[in-house]
């Protein structure tokens, strides 16, 4: 038998240990403030699928509600948007854990769809980059 | 390599029971109550953990390996396959090397495990979306890691202790 260590006999966290977390959330914190998205009062939806947009909503001048099926892919969804916010309204994965994360309505949300590669993000700006629906 | 039918029996039962924790662990799944995705407590790890303690790097290695293997053929895909693996060779890297740091008990090395294990988890999302959206869910992740690696690394102590490698083989 090998590879035995020390840290395999101790019973209680060590000042190392501490050592360990700190490195962690220094890490964490770095790269939330790095990520930190750009405000605006301008919210704009940006769906892709596989890298190529599919569609784009100016969640802050939207009136009306629109629904987005998305059917080319391998788990179908629906994507509704709202005045302000956007969410995944129904979707035919086993897990539906973008149903469940629900509505995002502020900049730098976003939701991903890891088996159908498909991201949902919202991003802020100080101006409209478009007038309406594409796609 | 010297075929040896105790080690191969290890290795098994050992697979075996990391491939039980992880389905185990699906049953509960931990997003329920944070919807956080990628959050999982990671108690296959506590297998990777032992056998790096009590049996060696290779047979670690192994069985990580194969677990990751079965796993995706059990439940998953192939993508399924891509996370499980890009997380678990992390977060094995991570271990092997704090374990032969001194000056470490089992909760800096569990912790430092569930955290590599999310950024490999993380990376694998940014290279099937092609995207570094994934990343946003790193720093929430990492903490999580905390929480989690401190529950994995008690339950460790706890399995070091009570199961020695000489005992391995009586205890199953």
């Amino acid at each position: 038998m090998n590879a035995r260590s020390s840290a395999a006999d101790r019973t209680r966290p060590t000042l190392l240990d501490g050592a360990v977390v700190l490195f962690i959330v220094v890490a964490a914190v770095a790269l939330f403030i790095a990520l930190k998205p750009a405000g605006g009062s301008v919210l704009t939806a940006t769906v892709t699928v596989d890298g190529q947009v599919i569609a784009q909503y100016d969640l802050t001048h939207l009136t009306e509600p629109e629904t987005l099926e998305v059917s080319d892919v391998p788990y179908p969804l629906v994507i509704r948007a709202e005045p302000g916010r956007i969410r995944v309204e129904k979707s035919s994965c086993p897990d539906n854990d973008c149903v469940h994360i629900g509505w995002i309505s502020s900049a730098g949300g976003q939701i991903i769809c890891l088996p159908n590669r498909l991201i949902i993000s919202v991003t802020g700006s100080s101006e409209s980059t478009v007038d309406g629906v594409t796609g | 390599m010297q075929f040896d039918i105790q080690r191969l029996t290890r290795c098994a039962v050992l697979t075996a029971l990391a491939l039980a924790l992880s389905v185990a662990e699906g049953l509960v799944p931990l997003t329920i109550l944070f919807p956080l995705p990628g959050l999982r407590l990671g108690l296959a790890n506590l297998v990777t953990v032992y056998a790096l303690c009590r049996l060696s790097g290779r047979d670690a290695l192994l069985i990580l390996s194969a677990r990751c293997l079965l796993g995706a053929l059990v439940g998953g895909n192939l993508t399924a396959l891509a996370f499980s693996l890009a997380g678990g060779l992390l977060a094995f890297l991570a271990m092997w090397a704090l374990l032969h740091a001194p000056g470490l008990s089992l909760f800096g090395v569990c912790i430092a495990g569930a955290a590599a294990h999310n950024t490999g988890q993380i990376l694998a999302a940014m290279a099937v979306l092609g995207s570094s959206a994934a990343l946003a869910y790193l720093p929430p992740l990492l903490l999580s890691s905390l929480a989690t690696g401190t529950a994995t690394g008690a339950a460790s102590i706890l399995l070091i202790r009570r199961l020695p490698a000489s005992g391995l083989m009586r205890h199953l």
